[in-house]
Order: structure tokens, then C-alpha cells, then sequence
């Protein structure tokens, strides 16, 4: 079966997806950006996903013990050029095939809902490619794609704030309130995060899936158990452009009179036991209080949602003249994103 | 299906309240909703009430929701791996047996998961 390559486009990756769907086509769909992703169709349905920020089978089993490394690179060694490392597996005793579809079809759904959320991307369609682990669900791509769009509202009910999707994950030092009720898989995200991993890092490390990582991670923010990173731009971008603040979020809004000074970075208690600033420090709201946050959403779709008189973020507000972000703390964060990339 | 008086089943992600899979008749005809309430609930019992708090390594295994008409059955669907998965099988009070079914389904997540 040859292999066609369409030329690369931007465009929305869900309508891509139905259109070969509805042709009954057997490929792949390539998603570019950040994080982006791979959905493989086989005449028509959907029978893999794949993306850097969603483990993927062989992390989910073998992070979780249930598969030895082995076993795992031995399927893959023998399968992978037949397309048939999953029903190896099976028939070598090593998955029942329920294990072995409830996996897949987890893996599928998380996957697809970093490859199709993105509302445009660079999309390319590699007509005839099939994946390694050949055909062990098929599943409806109409559902598939409404999911991922369900999925991203779930989020922002949760806390609408895309950014604790992407950015390193650090639990504010000192909790906001006395008592805190934790679930087992947030306390797992709290213990091994350290302030460089990424929530893509912490699906992969500790097995989870990419989606559920992120939905612990908005529920933390929401009770304002994380730092939100300061400066981001629009959507899961890791690279911060030059010109991306200006553009970031199109408000025409005038500078409120009497603006404070903004103070980056540091923030509540960290600023109490933090070597004094040399700028001067305004008291700030409650970083998380919700009405707050709320307007800082950086996905242009959503700035609708602000509620209306609701204060925007300094940030937004001010769009603070280069010189207020020359702190040390704020290039260094620069330079860690900055790094972060050329891994 | 193998159970009496079913008259639809479905495995249900509960973190976000989407079905994997279904089989059979849901209420109201939606399988969607009945899933998304089938998270709702099994979130309840597990992450916002104290039941499976009470003593070490306990875990949620069942959840009966009983109606006048029928028998709403939920249960935790134990892998290795990371999937958050919950069976639900909504059964006819009058032509299914409760407890039968809870050991069919109990069997069936047993069988899904076990060689």
C-alpha cells in the first residue's frame, strides 16, 4: 500500500478528520504544534491516537507494573513490523484481550483530545500509514471528535485556565487555608512535582492518562494549590514570541488610572520569605480567587466568557512595559521555557 | 448480556463521565447522560464522601442505586494500568435478581481484566 503525503495545512483538525472519515479513508492524521498528535484511521474509524502529552499503551502498562519492559520491547520487536503488536500480546498470555481494548480505547480518547482540541493546526494526512500495534478497537471518529470538545469544556468548568495545562507544575509553598482533602491521584501529582516537570512529564512518569492529569491539575489551581505561571502566552504554546504578548489577548481596554506598579512573579507568601524585591510591593489580591482567574484565559474563543465588570488580570490590564519584567526571577523562568524546548 | 433482566450496560470512564462502550437500552434513550451521571455518582463515593476513607486500602467495589422500577448497578472495573473505568448495568426490578447480578458482574470485571 503506498504512502501519499498531503501537503501540510492549517486547519481545524476535527473537520480534517471527519472528511477522511466520511471518505472512508485508511492513514494518518499528523497534528503539529504543541503538543499535537496523531490520529490512524483505518477506512474510516479510528483505530489509534497518539500525542507527547498522553501516554501511550506501552507507558500506561508498563508504567503501572502491569507489563515488564521486556515483554513490552519484545511485542514490539516481533509485531511491530506486521502490525500486530497488540494481538501478540494477547496471544502470547501476557493481556487478556478486555485488558487489552480497555487500554487501547483509554488511550485513544486522552490522545485524541490533545490532537483535536486545538481549534486549527498544521495538519498533514499520510494516506496508507497504519499503526504498529495494528487493529484492536475501531471506534466512530464523530465520537471521538466530540468528545475531545466535551473534554475541553469539562476543563473549564473546572477552572478556566489553559495555561496549568502546559506550564511546569509548583504547589504554592504555603496552602491557602488551614484544612486541605486531597484525592489519592492529586497527592501523587503534588509528591513528584518539582517544579520543572510539566503535566505532560507527570502523565508519562507516573502512567496516568494525559487528560485526567490535567483535570487533577485544574482542580488543584481551582483550590489554589499551584503557582499559575505569570507570563504565558496563547494556548499550549511553550515558546513565548517576542511579539506574543502584545497579541495574546486582543483587548482594547485602557489602562486603569492609578495602575499599581506590577509585580512579577513573586507572589503571596512566597514574597513574605523571599529576600525583599527590589521593586516596590503592592498588596495583591488572592492570586487564585476565581473571579480573578477568570478572565485569564489566553484562548481567544473564551475571553467571551469573562464575566462582564469582572477585573482583569494586571497582567492583561496593564501590559506592563518591558523594563517591569526585568526582574531576575522572570528571565530565569525565560530561560528554563526557553530550554525546556530544545530538549 | 449474560445476566437476567438487563436491559442495558455500558463501561464508563469516570473522570469524565464518557461511555467506552454500550450495549442494550439506556434511560432516557441516552447513553451520554447516563454515563455522565454514572461518574457523577461514582465521584461522589469516592473522592467527596469519607466511605472508602475508613480505614486503610479501601477501596470502592459496587454502587446500587435502587428505583421503583429498577436496579441501577455500578461497579469498579480493577486494572493495573491507569484507565478509570466503571461497568454500569441497569437492571428491571421485576424480571432481574439483584444479587445474582452482582455476581455476574462482579465475574464479568474479574474476567475483563484477568487472564
Amino acid at each position: 500500500m503506498g504512502v501519499t503525503v498531503t501537503a501540510a495545512k492549517t486547519a481545524a483538525p476535527g473537520r480534517l478528520l471527519t472528511q477522511v472519515a466520511g471518505e472512508r479513508q485508511t492513514g494518518v492524521l499528523m497534528v503539529g504544534g504543541h503538543p499535537g498528535g496523531a490520529v490512524y484511521v483505518l477506512e474510516g474509524r479510528v483505530i489509534y491516537a497518539e500525542s507527547p502529552a498522553a501516554p501511550g499503551v506501552g507507558e500506561l502498562l508498563t508504567a503501572s507494573g502491569r507489563l515488564a519492559g521486556r515483554t513490552w520491547q519484545n511485542a514490539l520487536d516481533l509485531g511491530t513490523s506486521t502490525a500486530r503488536v497488540g494481538r501478540l500480546l494477547v496471544e502470547q498470555g501476557h493481556l487478556t484481550q478486555g485488558e487489552l481494548e480497555l487500554c487501547v480505547l483509554g488511550a485513544i480518547y486522552d490522545a485524541a483530545y490533545f490532537a483535536l482540541s486545538p481549534v486549527s493546526a498544521p495538519l498533514d494526512f499520510l494516506s496508507g500509514a497504519t499503526h504498529w500495534l495494528g487493529p484492536v478497537v475501531h471506534v466512530d471518529p464523530a465520537a471521538v471528535h466530540r468528545e475531545a470538545g466535551r473534554r475541553v469544556r469539562l476543563l473549564d468548568e473546572i477552572f478556566p485556565d489553559a495555561r496549568v495545562d502546559t506550564a511546569a507544575v509548583a504547589p504554592v509553598p504555603r496552602p491557602p487555608r488551614e484544612r486541605i482533602t486531597l484525592t489519592a491521584p492529586q497527592w501523587e501529582l503534588l509528591v513528584h512535582a518539582d517544579g520543572q516537570r510539566t503535566p505532560a512529564d507527570l502523565a508519562l512518569l507516573l502512567g496516568r492518562a494525559g487528560f485526567a492529569t490535567i483535570q487533577e491539575l485544574r482542580r488543584m489551581a481551582a483550590m489554589g494549590l499551584l503557582e499559575l505561571p505569570e507570563t504565558r502566552s496563547e494556548g499550549p504554546e511553550f515558546v513565548r514570541l517576542s511579539h506574543a504578548r502584545g497579541t495574546a489577548a486582543e483587548v482594547r481596554r485602557p489602562v486603569p488610572s492609578g495602575a499599581p506598579v506590577p509585580v512579577p512573579v513573586v507572589a503571596g507568601a512566597r514574597a513574605a520569605v523571599a529576600a525583599p524585591p527590589p521593586v516596590a510591593v503592592v498588596p495583591e489580591p488572592p492570586r487564585h480567587s476565581l473571579t480573578e482567574e477568570s478572565g485569564v484565559v489566553y484562548r481567544p474563543p473564551r475571553l467571551a466568557r469573562r464575566k462582564p465588570g469582572a477585573k482583569l488580570p494586571k497582567e492583561v490590564a496593564g501590559e506592563s512595559p518591558p523594563e517591569h519584567q526585568g526582574t531576575d526571577e522572570v528571565l530565569l523562568k525565560r530561560i528554563r521555557t526557553a530550554l525546556r524546548t530544545m530538549r | 448480556m449474560s445476566i437476567p433482566g438487563v436491559v442495558g450496560a455500558s463501561i464508563v470512564d469516570y473522570t469524565t463521565g464518557f461511555p467506552i462502550a454500550t450495549a442494550g437500552a439506556a434511560p432516557n434513550s441516552d447513553h451520554e447522560a447516563t454515563a455522565a451521571g454514572t461518574a457523577d455518582v461514582v465521584q461522589a463515593a469516592n473522592s467527596r464522601s469519607l466511605f472508602v476513607s475508613a480505614m486503610p486500602h479501601d477501596l470502592l467495589e459496587d454502587l446500587i442505586i435502587t428505583t421503583a422500577g429498577g436496579y441501577h448497578l455500578l461497579r469498579m472495573l480493577q486494572t493495573d494500568f491507569d484507565s478509570r473505568l466503571v461497568l454500569y448495568v441497569w437492571l428491571d426490578r421485576v424480571q432481574g435478581n439483584l444479587a445474582m447480578a452482582r455476581r455476574g458482574m462482579q465475574r464479568l470485571a474479574d474476567e475483563l481484566v484477568a487472564p
